[in-house]
C-alpha cells in the first residue's frame, strides 16, 4: 500500500523538522521524557489502586484511593499531549506501523476500564468496601493486563517500524 | 558538550568497596550469631545492600578503564578479559546477596525476625560472593602488577581453585555478543525495565505523595506495605538495565547521562538510609488518617521524588548523550 503524501507534508513542516533535528534538549527527547513520565504516573497509579482492589494491604481504606485517580489522569493527559508531539515528529514511522493501532486500541480499552474503576472507587462510601472489592478485583486485574500489553506494544514500536520517514525505509 | 572521566582512576577508587565491604559485612553477619545479636545482623545486612549498590558503578567503570589502558605498553588484553569474566560472575552474586539482604531487612522490619531460609541463603551466597570477589580483585591486580604473578609469564591460564572458578565464568566477548544478539531481546529487556519503573512509581510515588500531604485520609503504615513491590521493580530494573549495558558497553559507558543516572541511584540509596536509619520512618508508622507527617519525613519524600525524576530523565536522555565522555 502506498504511503499517503500528507505524511511527507507533516514531516517537512518547520515544527516537525525542528523536533527531529534540533540539538536543543527540549526537542524530540524532551517529549519522549514527558511521554515516559506521564505513562509511568498513569500506569504506576493504576498499579497502586489495582493492587489494593486485588486485596493487597487490607488495612488501607479504599474510598480515599479516588484521590490518586487525579494523578493517574494527569499522567494520562501528559502522555497524550506528548504522544501527539512525538507523532508530529515521525508521522510516517508511527502511522504505517500496524502495531501503533494495536497500541491505540489497548490504550482505549485501558482508559475505559480505568473509568469504570474510578466510578467504582468513587461509589465506595455508599456501596461499602466489601462490595467495591468484590466488583473491583476483576476490573483491576483486567486493567493491569491491558496496561502491560499497551506498554509492550508502545515499546515495540521503536523496533518494528517499516519507514523511519516518508520514503525512507527503517 | 564533552565531559572527562578518568575511568581507570574511578575504577581504582571504587573497586575496593565490593571486596572490603563484603568482608566487613560477612564478618559482622557471622559474629551476630554469637549471642544472637540482632543489631549486628541488621548492620551487616545494611552493609551488604549498600555494597551491592556501589558494585554497579564499580562494574561499569571497569569497562571504561579497559578502554583507557588496553593499548598501553605492558598491558595484556587476555588478562583484562580474564578479569572481566570474573567480574561478570561476581557482580551478579553481589547483587543477589544485596537482594537477599534487603529481603532480610524487610522481614526484620515486619516481624523483628529473619526467616531461617533467608539467614541461610544470605550466608551461603555471601560466602560464595566473597570468594568470587577475591578472585575478581586478584585478576584485576594481575593486569597492572606483574610483581604479584607466580611466574614470569602472565597468568592467563589459571590453576587450582582459579581454574575451577574460571570454568563458571562467562567468556566476556561471547556474553556481550549474546546480550546484544537481537533487537527484540533488547526490546524485551527494555519493556521489563518500564514495568519495573511503573512498580516503583506506583508504590514509592504513592508513599511519597501521602507523606507530602496528599490523600491525608489514608494512614501511612498500610501504604508502606507496598514497598516490596518497589523493591521487586528495582530488582527487575537493575537486572534488565545491566544486561542491556553489558550488551553494548561502549555505547553506555561513555555516556554522561548513564553516570548521572547512576549518581542519582546512589543518592537514592543514601536517601533511603536517611529514611530508615535516622528515626524518620519510626515516627511515620504512627501517622494515622488525617494526620500530617513530620517535616524531616517530608524532606526525605521530596528528595525521593526529585531523585526518581532524575533517574527517569537521565535514562531517557541516554540516546542523545552518547559518546559525551572523552
Amino acid at each position: 500500500m502506498e504511503v499517503p503524501l500528507f505524511l511527507s507534508k507533516i514531516e517537512d513542516s518547520g515544527i516537525s523538522t525542528w523536533l527531529r533535528e534540533t540539538e536543543s534538549p527540549f526537542g524530540f527527547y524532551f517529549f519522549l521524557l514527558l511521554h515516559n513520565i506521564g505513562l509511568s504516573l498513569a500506569v504506576g497509579m493504576s498499579v497502586f489502586i489495582g493492587f489494593r482492589l486485588l486485596g493487597f494491604a487490607p488495612d488501607l481504606p479504599v474510598a480515599p484511593l479516588k484521590k490518586f485517580f487525579k494523578i493517574l489522569w494527569a499522567g494520562a493527559w501528559i502522555s497524550f499531549g506528548s504522544g501527539l508531539v512525538l507523532l508530529l515528529s515521525y508521522p510516517t514511522k508511527a502511522l504505517t506501523n500496524p502495531l501503533f493501532y494495536v497500541k491505540l486500541a489497548l490504550i482505549g480499552t485501558g482508559v475505559w476500564i480505568t473509568l469504570r474503576m474510578e466510578k467504582l472507587v468513587s461509589d465506595c462510601e455508599s456501596a461499602g468496601e466489601e462490595v467495591t472489592l468484590i466488583k473491583g478485583k476483576a476490573l483491576a486485574a483486567r486493567a493491569l493486563v491491558v496496561w502491560l500489553f499497551a506498554i509492550t506494544a508502545g515499546r515495540l514500536l521503536a523496533y518494528t517500524f517499516r519507514y523511519l520517514l516518508y520514503g525512507q525505509q527503517g | 558538550m564533552d565531559f572527562h572521566i578518568n575511568f581507570a582512576h574511578l575504577h581504582l577508587l571504587l573497586n575496593h568497596v565490593p571486596i572490603l565491604g563484603t568482608i566487613i559485612a560477612i564478618a559482622l553477619f557471622l559474629i551476630s550469631f554469637c549471642g544472637k545479636n540482632g543489631d549486628l545482623r541488621r548492620a551487616s545486612l545494611i552493609i551488604f545492600a549498600g555494597v551491592a549498590l556501589v558494585t554497579i558503578p564499580t562494574f561499569v567503570s571497569g569497562f571504561g578503564a579497559q578502554v583507557n589502558i588496553v593499548h598501553q605498553p605492558g598491558v595484556s588484553a587476555p588478562l583484562i578479559q580474564r578479569h572481566l569474566g570474573s567480574a561478570m560472575l561476581s557482580f551478579w552474586f553481589m547483587e543477589i546477596t544485596g537482594g537477599l539482604a534487603i529481603a532480610g531487612l524487610w522481614q526484620l522490619h515486619r516481624t523483628s525476625n529473619i526467616a531461617r531460609w533467608n539467614v541461610l541463603s544470605v550466608l551461603f551466597v555471601s560466602l560464595l560472593t566473597i570468594g568470587l570477589m577475591a578472585r575478581t580483585g586478584n585478576t584485576g591486580g594481575d593486569i597492572r602488577h606483574p610483581e604479584v604473578w607466580d611466574s614470569k609469564e602472565a597468568p592467563v591460564q589459571d590453576t587450582g581453585i582459579g581454574s575451577l572458578l574460571q570454568a563458571f565464568e562467562p567468556a566476556p566477548d561471547k556474553f556481550i555478543k549474546a546480550m546484544g544478539i537481537s533487537k527484540f531481546e533488547t526490546a524485551f529487556l527494555m519493556d521489563l525495565h518500564f514495568f519495573g519503573l511503573t512498580l516503583i512509581v506506583g508504590t514509592v510515588g504513592a508513599l511519597n505523595l501521602r507523606i507530602l500531604g496528599f490523600a491525608k485520609q489514608m494512614p501511612l503504615a498500610p501504604i508502606h506495605k507496598f514497598i516490596p513491590w518497589a523493591l521487586l521493580g528495582l530488582g527487575i530494573n537493575v537486572t534488565t538495565g545491566m544486561l542491556v549495558l553489558i550488551g553494548m558497553p561502549a555505547y553506555y559507558t561513555f555516556d554522561i547521562a548513564v553516570w548521572c543516572k547512576l549518581l542519582a541511584l546512589m543518592l537514592l540509596g543514601l536517601n533511603a538510609a536517611a529514611f530508615y536509619l535516622t528515626g524518620v520512618f519510626g515516627e511515620l508508622e504512627q501517622v494515622k488518617a488525617g494526620e500530617d507527617a513530620a517535616v524531616p519525613a517530608k524532606i526525605v519524600a521530596a528528595f525521593s521524588m526529585c531523585l526518581w525524576f532524575a533517574v527517569i530523565m537521565f535514562g531517557r536522555y541516554i540516546q542523545s548523550f552518547q559518546d559525551t565522555i572523552i
